[in-house]
């Protein structure tokens, strides 16, 4: 522990007052984030929890300007505003997306493929939280395997695999792809720093932000519960370089059900649930290990 | 821009858009909360189990973070003697360290020696917390531990002491009972000379004895008493005489007059620290081979469990469950007959019952023979009577009258050990004062307020309202430690010299750590229940509510964050994610 | 300097004049030929400026939204799937009060895929904000784009310059293209009223609560009843540098006119021969071009039309269950004048089927010899076995 407060950068980004509620894991992302991007930063922001968070008219929960836009643009409207940027010889703003996970996965998929494709410089930022939680927890394609939500209730528990949304953006062969945690706030901060850095081309940022409310998990846990989900490698924490140079972050120990039993939203799931959540993430784990080129057992 | 386009601009009004114009602080989002976080430091175990109820906590943390200055200060509000307990404490603190949950306990034993040392290297002087003079005076009787202590303490709250001691040096047992190889002079005298220079005042070859209690009363306001137990426990066997005092080989050694030639067997009757004390030196003085005569088993023995480990380390050869039946003269040598002794069931004390058991008796012969199975007070008035106006403490005993005198040190304490006799004449010193500021009624609270945890050990630095003041008593246990936020990290230790090292040397046995091992070991510390900056609460708080503070206006004296309740949610994530207990969450009782 | 350009080319010719700085598109026929010029100028200097190639409309309206917020002059184009796909964004960008431009190729929409004139697709559009403004020939075409970004800037509302889908998107014609520099005396540079700035680091379109959603609403119509007389201003201008105007409306023959055709487009230019025609024949017959759609232009519609005795209006369009868009508006814009004409509502040239002179002349002895309306529309041209 050798973080004291001298060493740290005391002005933040973000006022206090807003609406996020309590414990929510998407503003530690927030505020985590504007500590290592600082001030020369430009948020865009489609609907998402963020949309309400960022505070409405006439306020603002944030220090940095802010462009609210329409739910599928995220990707879009942030390479409009990086081409007006350039085109006025501002290149050291740098323009962030910041979505959720519908905004990413789902419905802002096409706008973001489509800017990374083109290598839009600008650093694409989804926030995880698993389901369409400003809406009240619909899934989403984040949305996990085993997860109820109130689009998938009861017996009808999402039984499709969560889209892997690193790999998907890895795929474009961008420069950078990473995951990062609320739980790692020096190892999330450092790639916020990284990927500022990146000037020239997209970088994404795939950050799991536990959400309290929708996960049915006391408001105290939510740093705990994002630190289990990268112990328990159900997200683990990795770096993608042009698409091909993998650096893995954190490997877990854990089992996944020390992960799954506290959330009220895996309240359901049978042992023998679990331990096809188990092999999943075993699965998805040697995957990555092979993309890594590490032994998936060493 | 051309004069066309700053018509054109002058023209236009601004839209009405949704737009920002102020900022989310208007909110009061506190009036969400129903659960209060906020800082609560506790007492971590270690410090509770310190006799001399030193800070270790936070001790670790200034050493952790370079100030070693402010360690040693930290200490010496409790007790004066880091150098020396560094050297010669059985630590039960180490015992109940969290730490030794997660990997292994933190060498707070040889971070003391360390600290202390640096203090006499950097020639730091003593903290004076109160400055103003008291007009009262106390005579103190000894100058061992308890009563340099009782001195110390006192001189530091303004009262003028004399210290009266029997033998020709200060030091009590710390000089005569300890050997060179645990306590080398020089550092003794570093801190006794410390303790002189704070206004104490030590008169050797001055003991005192009940016909000089009425001049006392004369010239002083009260007494401690705190000289030891310096009359040795008789075996009461035929033959006794034969054997000799462990104590006083000590003493001759100390003054150079003892030596081992041509003993080729000793042995030491006893189970204590001196029977250790005196077992290891004569391994040192060239005896060839040591028993150690116990009857009971090493599990019983009330000497402390590492000097035991040492001791057979080095050599000792443990004899255990044989009792001394009678000691004859045999040629040049003793020969000393044993008798075998079983354990049974569980005596009053919690240790088993030792009985005689069937068999054979067994002879030895050896060319010296030591008894050390304890002391007791050297004069019949040193035993404290339950009679008259006295009340009974933790670990010193006061007599009320118009001269109030306070017993300490060995003649009172249950665990007779360097720390509980720190810790009795920090007791005396709490009780001179308070009743003399305040009366005998106000005793039983203003101790109860200084209570370091549950247990008995006292803080000089709560009695004086310091910083640490407000510390919760609630001791942090092991469960409530967020080890997520450490990596296991092996225990730095103290080198020590195999046993081919120990004959003929009276060099220190324990080497202290290298400055950066000591830095090292001391991030270690949990520092359980003590903000140490870490900054957790203000790195997570999801509502920017946690803020730096200036530590003289914060609500909880000396930290260095504050919480603004205007905003704070009650989530509750920097009590969890408070890697050692420093905060607690409460229901909210006061509306905004 | 005349030049004889594609319609599609007036548009890029007006926008490299206005020195856009960023654009976006997605290509969808008829409207390429207008991005693929830009594109060349983007690569061989001719602009400065960044042409974002984006994988949708709705990307692409998005990117301007972005752009403009940036505070740059901004450009798109689209036409029928590719507006519709858009909507939720135009209602956006006029939201937003940003002063995008758009060219948008009148085209129909499937299925069945038809790639040929058709009002429907700019119609649909008629609630989101933008203003639009409907164009006769290649000249109308660049100069009313060049106009548009002052228009739109001026109000901060965003305008759509309609073209028909081949008509004249892909028609060749004499266009007079001034040189840069008279361009810009009429355009000045683009000076943001709306703008992401470090300076002063607000919010922008954030959530609008019921407390205050009302009054922005309100607001953006404050803006448009501002445009005519802004637009008026803009032509008065234009009108100065150039030696052109067009109106909101134009009216021909009207005065002593028994029937006044009301058309839009490039059918206007297939009217004026019916009427020449007609007025030789001693036919009373008059004719109103509706340029401006959006603000719908209430008083000169009145004044022009609300003395007639009857009137025909051409709908290339169509709101299902209802009846052709233009004159549904004419209809309630004159029911409350008093002694309203009789408006006579004709469909045609749907999905590119031609509007010719004799289709028009048919609306116009429909409309004379029916003393008053049969029915809401009259669809005119259909074939007999479809």
């Amino acid at each position: 522990m050798s973080r004291t407060a001298e060493t740290i950068d005391t002005a933040e980004l973000m006022y206090p007052g807003h609406v996020g509620c309590p414990g929510c894991g998407a503003t530690i992302a927030m505020k985590l984030a504007l500590r290592a991007l600082g001030e020369k930063t430009m948020l865009v922001i489609p609907a998402c929890c963020w949309a309400i968070i960022a505070g409405p008219h006439p306020q603002t929960s944030l220090k940095v300007p802010v462009l609210h836009t329409a739910f599928a643009t995220a990707g879009a409207a942030a390479s409009g505003l990086r081409a007006a940027l350039d085109r006025q010889g501002d290149t050291e703003t740098t323009v962030v997306a910041w979505a959720g996970d519908g905004g990413t996965f789902d419905i802002g998929f096409q706008a973001l493929s489509g800017a990374v494709e083109r290598n839009e410089d600008f650093l694409y930022v989804c926030y995880d939280n698993e389901a369409y939680m400003n809406t009240g927890n619909q899934r989403s394609s984040a949305t996990p395997f085993g997860m109820r939500t109130t689009t998938t209730p009861g017996t009808n528990w999402k039984r499709s695999r969560k889209k892997n949304i690193v790999e998907a953006l890895a795929a474009h062969r961008i420069p950078y792809a990473a995951t990062a945690s609320i739980a790692y706030p020096e190892d999330l901060m450092r790639k916020f720093e990284k990927a500022k850095a990146m000037k020239g081309g997209s970088r994404f940022l795939h950050v799991f932000a536990t959400c309290p409310t929708g996960w049915r998990v006391p408001s105290e846990m939510c740093v705990s519960i994002a630190r289990l989900a990268v112990q328990t490698n159900i997200f683990p924490l990795y770096e993608v370089e042009d698409g091909n140079r993998y650096t893995l972050n954190f490997k877990g120990e854990k089992p996944v059900s020390e992960y799954l039993k506290p959330q009220g939203r895996f309240k359901h799931l049978t042992q023998a649930d679990m331990k096809e959540i188990q092999e999943m993430v075993d699965e998805d784990w040697e995957l990555l290990m092979r993309k890594i080129g590490l032994d998936p057992c060493g | 821009m051309t004069e066309s386009e700053k018509n054109l601009k002058s023209e236009r009004i601004p839209p009405v858009i949704s737009q920002s114009k102020i900022s989310t602080e208007a909110n009061q989002t506190g009036t969400w909360r129903f659960l209060r976080p906020g800082y609560d430091e506790k007492t971590a175990p270690c410090s509770a189990a310190c006799p001399a109820g030193e800070d270790i906590g936070r001790i670790e943390m200034l050493a952790a973070k370079g100030d070693l200055d402010g360690a040693w200060e930290t200490i010496l509000g409790e007790n004066p003697f880091p150098a020396v307990c560094g050297r010669v404490c059985f630590h039960p603190c180490e015992g109940v360290c969290n730490r030794g949950e997660f990997d292994s306990a933190i060498a707070i034993h040889g971070l003391e020696r360390f600290i202390g040392d640096a203090g006499i290297r950097k020639k730091l002087s003593a903290p004076v917390p109160r400055h103003t003079k008291v007009s009262k005076r106390i005579a103190v009787a000894g100058a061992g531990p308890a009563g340099l202590s009782a001195a110390y303490f006192l001189a530091r709250i303004g009262y003028g002491c004399d210290i009266f001691e029997a033998a020709p040096e200060p030091g009590g047992l710390l000089r005569w009972g300890i050997p060179q190889y645990r306590l080398p002079a020089a550092v003794l005298a570093a801190e006794i000379d410390r303790i002189e220079s704070i206004g104490v005042k030590i008169h050797c070859n001055s003991p005192i004895h009940e016909g000089r209690l009425e001049g006392l009363q004369r010239d002083y306001d009260g007494l401690f008493v705190g000289c030891g137990e310096g009359r040795p426990i008789p075996l009461k066997i035929p033959g006794e005489e034969l054997a000799l005092d462990g104590l006083d080989f000590l003493r001759q050694m100390r003054q150079g007059k003892e030596t081992c030639n041509g003993v080729r067997t000793a042995a030491v009757i006893g189970g204590g620290n001196t029977a250790i004390d005196v077992s290891r030196s004569l391994l040192r003085m060239g005896a060839k081979k040591v028993l150690l005569i116990y009857r009971r088993r090493r599990e019983d023995m009330p000497a402390f469990a590492q000097e035991v480990e040492l001791a057979i380390q080095e050599g000792v050869e443990l004899v255990e469950l044989r009792a001394p039946v009678r000691i004859e003269r045999k040629d040049r040598d003793c020969r000393l007959i044993l008798g075998p002794m079983r354990a049974e069931g569980t005596a009053q004390d919690g240790r088993a019952r030792i009985l005689p058991a069937d068999g054979e008796e067994e002879s030895l012969d050896v060319q010296s023979l030591y008894r050390a199975i304890g002391a007791e007070p050297a004069a019949d008035w040193l035993r404290p009577s339950q009679k008259g106006d006295v009340e009974r403490f933790s670990r010193s005993r006061i007599y009320y009258d118009q001269f109030p005198i306070i017993f300490g040190g060995d003649l009172t304490n249950p665990t007779k050990s360097v720390a509980d006799a720190i810790g009795s004449g920090k007791e005396a010193a709490m009780l001179f004062d308070t009743l003399f500021a305040e009366g005998r009624e106000a005793i039983h609270d203003r101790l109860q307020q200084c209570r370091v945890g549950q247990g008995k050990s006292l803080s000089m630095e709560m009695y004086l309202s310091g910083r640490r003041k407000t510390r919760n008593k609630e001791e942090v246990p092991f469960e409530r430690i967020n080890t997520e936020h450490f990596t296991k990290a092996p225990r730095q230790n103290t080198p020590l010299p195999g046993p081919a090292h120990v004959i003929g040397s009276f060099a220190e046995t324990e080497k202290s750590f290298s400055e950066g091992a000591a830095q090292k070991e001391a991030e270690r510390c949990f520092n359980c229940g003590i903000c140490n900056d870490c900054d957790n609460c203000r790195l997570f708080c999801p509502e920017v509510s946690v803020n730096l503070s200036d530590p003289r206006t914060c609500e909880a004296a000396g930290l260095n964050r504050q919480i603004d309740y205007q905003y704070c949610k009650g989530c509750g994530i920097c009590v969890v994610e408070c890697p050692r207990d420093a905060m607690s969450l409460t229901e909210e009782t006061t509306p905004l | 300097m005349k030049e004889v350009i594609e319609g599609s080319h007036a548009v890029s010719e007006a926008v490299r004049m206005a020195r856009v700085q960023v654009m976006s598109a997605y290509p969808i026929t008829p409207q390429t030929h207008i991005v693929e010029a830009l594109s060349e100028y983007c690569a061989d200097g001719r602009m400065e400026a960044s042409f974002i190639c984006v994988e949708s409309e709705h990307s692409a309206m998005a990117a301007c939204i972005g752009a403009s917020s940036g505070g740059v002059r901004t450009f798109t184009a689209s036409s029928s799937h590719g507006l519709a796909l858009m909507h939720e964004l135009l209602h956006w960008a006029s939201a937003a009060r940003l002063p995008i431009v758009m060219a948008e190729v009148n085209r129909a929409l499937g299925p069945g895929w038809n790639i040929w004139m058709d009002q429907t697709d700019s119609l649909s559009q008629r609630d989101t904000g933008w203003i639009q403004l409907y164009c006769e020939d290649g000249q109308e075409v660049f100069d009313t784009t060049l106009q548009a970004f002052r228009l739109a800037e001026t109000v901060n509302l965003p305008v759509m310059v309609v073209l028909d889908a081949f008509f004249l998107s892909h028609t060749y014609e004499p266009v007079d293209l001034p040189d840069q520099e008279t361009a810009d005396r009429f355009l000045p540079p683009f000076v943001p009223n709306i703008r992401l700035e470090h300076e002063n680091p607000c919010a922008m379109s954030q959530m609008a609560p019921p407390g205050h959603y009302m009054e922005m609403r309100h607001a953006i119509q404050g803006a448009m009843e501002t445009v005519f007389e802004t637009f008026s201003e803009i032509e008065a201008d234009f009108d100065a540098v150039f030696g052109r105007k067009y109106g909101m409306l134009e009216a021909v023959e009207c005065e002593d006119a028994e029937v006044i055709l009301v058309v839009t487009g490039t059918a206007a230019s297939t009217c004026r021969q019916v009427v020449a025609d007609l007025r030789k024949k001693g036919e009373r017959i008059g004719m109103v071009k509706l340029k401006m759609f959006r603000p719908f232009p209430l008083e000169a519609i009145r004044e022009t039309l609300g003395g007639a005795r009857k009137i025909a209006v051409l709908d290339r369009n169509f709101s299902f269950g209802a009846s052709g868009i233009f004159a549904q508006e004419i209809r309630a814009a004159l029911c409350n004048h008093p002694g309203h004409p009789q408006v006579f509502g004709y469909i045609g040239g749907l999905g590119g089927r031609d509007i010719t002179t004799d289709t028009l002349e048919t609306i116009y002895r429909m409309t004379k010899e029916s003393p008053e309306p049969a029915r809401e529309s009259v669809w005119v041209g259909l074939k007999e076995e479809e």
